[in-house]
């Protein structure tokens, strides 16, 4: 028996990326290859403690923004 | 207590302010502002603050004027370079408004002055230029239970957000943006990635209406946010806080 994983689209910083059915946050940044130190992560407009990364899995359409720290002033 | 002449005076245009008034007027001549850092952040809210007549501003940097800083930190004049930014600011503060009572703080704030000066304080702004420094601010004002309006910015981008701490929770900006001291990546700021004038001193104003609102009880402070401007399109987006159970500052993590 085949077992066929979907694949859905998702919004990173307003681009389309498209990742599996069912893939949680960290491993949709895994594949980004951004650094994640000091940045913080938003789906749909609320931010996502980094504790709630790996539970937080990611439906068709979600708009994922990624933002760093900005320190200046 | 009652406003003097001369205050109802001076103050009329925001007493004219219904959420403000007479009664709020007070409130902001009483209020003991801390703002940590002189730089574009804190002149901008500095000068609105003392317009307002905020009683009590205490204005920390432990910098000197650089000519490269005048092209937005506009509380300082060509002639300030090589000067105290700290002094100077609390002088142009007087000079703006000699009503109010302003005191300099020569020093990067960390540790017990730190924690003493956000102790004494009503509310803190966050006007500083380093993650180090937001990070230190943040746990002070955590364990101080005091509200933190913090502003940033760099290039065409501004960040603000308000924490209440009032209650002794989170969110917090640890939960925010995870730090640790031993990192080697400091982000980047104005002397590495550039900035446009007018967008610092946009978050520092809009750091100054923020406290204002919060002594005077008009309207809503913005806590629970973060929001994004974007000074290229003057877009604004809003994304909403959550405490971060797992975080070491405010919540069980460690």
């Amino acid at each position: 028996m085949t077992v066929t994983t979907s694949v859905i689209q998702v919004q990173v910083n307003g681009k389309p990326v498209e990742c599996p059915e069912g893939q949680n946050l960290t491993a949709l940044l895994t594949t980004l290859d951004t650094p994640l130190q000091a940045t913080a992560v938003a789906l749909n407009d609320d931010i996502v403690a980094r504790s709630d990364w790996n539970g937080t899995l990611l439906n068709t359409g979600d708009r994922i923004a990624l933002f760093q720290a900005i320190a200046g002033g | 207590m009652v406003l003097s002449d001369q205050a109802f005076m001076r103050y009329n245009r925001q007493i004219m302010l219904p959420e403000i008034g007479e009664h709020g007027q007070l409130l902001l001549g009483k209020a003991q502002v801390l703002l940590v850092g002189a730089g574009g952040l804190g002149s901008a809210a500095a000068l609105y603050l003392a317009g307002a007549g905020v009683g009590n501003i205490i204005i920390a940097d432990d910098d000197e004027v650089d000519s490269s800083n005048l092209q937005r930190q506009v509380i300082y004049r060509d002639i300030h370079q090589g000067q105290r930014k700290a002094q100077v600011a609390a002088e142009q503060l007087k000079a703006l408004n000699p009503h109010i009572r302003v005191r300099a703080v020569q020093a990067r704030l960390a540790d017990q002055r730190l924690a003493m000066e956000v102790a004494i304080a009503d509310v803190v702004l966050d006007c500083s230029d380093n993650l180090e420094t937001r990070h230190a601010v943040n746990r002070a004002c955590l364990e101080a239970n005091k509200v933190l309006i913090s502003g940033a910015a760099i290039r065409w981008q501004g960040q603000l957000m308000a924490f209440d701490f009032r209650h002794g929770h989170g969110p917090c900006y640890h939960c925010l943006f995870p730090w640790q001291p031993e990192s080697p990546q400091e982000p980047q700021n104005c002397s590495n990635a550039g900035i446009a004038g007018p967008v610092v001193g946009m978050m520092g104003m809009l750091e100054a209406l923020e406290a204002i609102k919060l002594i005077t009880g008009a309207g809503e402070v913005a806590f629970g946010a973060l929001q994004q401007f974007d000074g290229l399109t003057l877009g604004w987006h809003r994304f909403n806080l959550a405490q971060d159970t797992q975080c070491p500052v405010c919540g069980t993590g460690e």
